[in-house]
């Protein structure tokens, strides 16, 4: 009886553990957002760019975008959540919208066109995947490292 | 009566001075480079602050091998091990901030437990040589480390990331970036207080492992721990399991310097992918030692005192090399030479008095013979003579 209750007790912290971890797994997951401000066309619609953009992604530093103009920002989780500030023309007075969006889980680095988004336009239109390409460095690989009987590093 | 005071102090002085002439040895060398150095109070205690949130859990982890009287576990090299492959899936798993290190440590937990076990057993054969042995095996397990850092890792274990993989398409890169996590969790709560940063939470938990360890002392496989550690054969005889205890000291070791490693790296914010492992075990043992512990004996006060000196002494010694002989490698060679001096001589010491203890036993037990020898033979005297009276 003793031993099937601790073996029950085991189980149960083995699943807790493994749940935590599945809630970290969707909680943690770190997405790179890219914001253009640059003209896009969709089913033949041309959408214009916008004379300015400030984009302010949580307490991140805001990302001040003139025309055709790329900002960059971090999102943990799912859930984007951005203010758009918009200048539609030199002088013109900003609005400011609260945008929300759920982002897809698979995608590292996020392209979203905001004058796309903003035009109401399918989600199709205004959100790509950013392929980050990493430098090749040819022939030549990394050269390893190891310092095993080394101590001389800092701590 | 004042004589006798006298008499009396001097022996406990004397005692004192052998007792903490580590401690009291580095801070008379942190007294001279202190100055030496020109570093301002406040930059110093920023310093020492931050290295003590990052090293204290890691020290921490290598006290619970002492209680079971394991010595100085080199082995806790394992679990940094484990927390640099669980890091490095992290990673590439894109997990990050505290979400992250929280996966990591859940990650790193299964390899440090198997690794742990793997040390466990060999130490149990290896019984009153556990140091070199673990020294030895930390080296041994680096080899698999990298066998599976550098060549399974992209080509048999998926990693997606070209920013983590090498160019030629498997193995990871010198450094790993932890960009994502860095400081993450010496920031959240953290306070300044007079320009020194306090990092509040990391100080929460470092204070929970050390209330864990006082609860774990006190419980019955902490007790269990300590009878080990005092004497195997008598422990055996009271029904312990003398080898499964030991194994279980090592696994907690191991896991801990797992946890510890992983909140060392959030620091630093990128992992030395074949390296950072390697100078932990080194470092975490000098500190240790500098704060006053022995192979046989250690508390938590020995590791905040240990990480306070060890560092002031590692912040301090190139600046002041730099002030004394022109060339600020002097003073790192100094701090490298002082970290092996110091784990050297506190072996020895160790050592000598384990000898010192063990001839004094037998001659205790030699005079305790002869003193019931003479006492018998007084006997037979006694009796013989009565027996001659009565006659």
């Amino acid at each position: 009886m003793k031993d099937k209750r601790r073996l029950l007790f085991r189980i149960a912290a083995i699943v807790i553990i493994l749940a935590v971890a599945a809630v970290m797994f969707v909680i943690g997951r770190g997405h790179t957002i890219y914001f253009d401000n640059k003209e896009t066309s969709y089913n033949g619609q041309t959408v214009e760019p916008f004379h300015k953009v400030v984009v302010t992604v949580g307490d991140q530093k805001p990302s001040k975008l003139a025309k055709g103009d790329r900002g960059m920002g971090e999102v943990m989780g799912q859930k984007l959540t951005m203010t758009v500030e918009i200048t539609d023309e030199e002088g013109g007075t900003p609005h400011a919208h609260k945008v929300s969006m759920n982002i897809p889980y698979s995608m590292d680095g996020i392209t979203i066109n905001i004058p796309a988004l903003m035009a109401g336009l399918p989600q199709e239109a205004y959100l790509s995947e950013f392929v980050i390409e990493v430098p090749d460095e040819g022939a030549t690989d990394e050269e390893i490292v190891t310092d095993e009987f080394d101590m001389g590093g800092d701590m | 009566m004042k004589k006798d005071n006298k008499t009396k102090s001097s022996p406990d002085m004397r005692f004192i001075i052998q007792k903490f002439s580590v401690p009291l040895m580095f801070i008379i060398i942190c007294a001279i480079c202190i100055p030496l150095s020109g570093l301002s109070a406040n930059m110093l205690i920023n310093e020492i602050v931050t290295r003590m949130g990052r090293n204290a859990f890691l020290i921490l982890s290598l006290l619970i091998p002492i209680m079971a009287g394991m010595g100085l576990n080199f082995g806790m090299t394992l679990g940094a091990m484990a927390a640099e492959i669980a890091l490095i899936f992290v990673a590439d798993w894109q997990i990050v901030g505290i979400p992250g290190m929280v996966l990591a440590a859940i990650v790193s937990v299964p390899i440090s437990v198997l690794l742990g076990i793997f040390c466990g057993k060999i130490l149990n054969e290896a019984k009153g040589r556990e140091m070199i042995t673990s020294y030895i095996m930390s080296f041994f397990v680096n080899g698999i480390y990298q066998l599976v850092v550098l060549y399974l890792m992209g080509s048999i274990i998926p990693i997606k990331h070209g920013a983590i993989k090498l160019p030629r398409g498997y193995g990871i890169r010198n450094t790993v970036s932890l960009l994502s996590m860095r400081q993450k969790l010496d920031n959240l709560l953290a306070i300044n207080i007079g320009g020194v940063k306090i990092p509040v939470l990391t100080f929460i938990i470092i204070a929970l492992l050390c209330l864990f360890i006082v609860w774990f002392s006190k419980t019955k496989l902490g007790q269990d721990m300590r009878a080990v550690g005092q004497d195997m054969d008598v422990a055996r005889d009271a029904g312990i399991n003398v080898e499964r205890t030991r194994i279980i000291s090592i696994v907690m070791s191991t896991v801990l310097a797992g946890f510890g490693m992983i909140i060392y790296l959030q620091n630093m914010g990128n992992i030395a992918t074949y390296s950072a492992h390697s100078q932990i075990g080194m470092f975490c043992i000098a500190a240790l030692l500098v704060g006053g512990a022995s192979v046989d004996r250690a508390t938590i006060g020995n590791v905040f005192l240990g990480v306070i000196l060890f560092h002031t002494m590692f912040i301090v010694a190139p600046k002041a090399g730099a002030a004394i002989t022109g060339d600020s490698m002097i003073g790192e060679y100094f701090r490298v030479f002082v970290s092996y001096a110091v784990i050297t001589v506190a072996l020895i010491m160790y050592e000598t008095n384990k000898r010192r203890a063990k001839k004094t036993a037998g001659q205790q037990l030699a005079e305790a013979q002869k003193a019931e020898e003479a006492g018998a033979a007084a006997g037979t005297t006694q009796a013989d003579n009565a027996g001659k009276e009565k006659a």
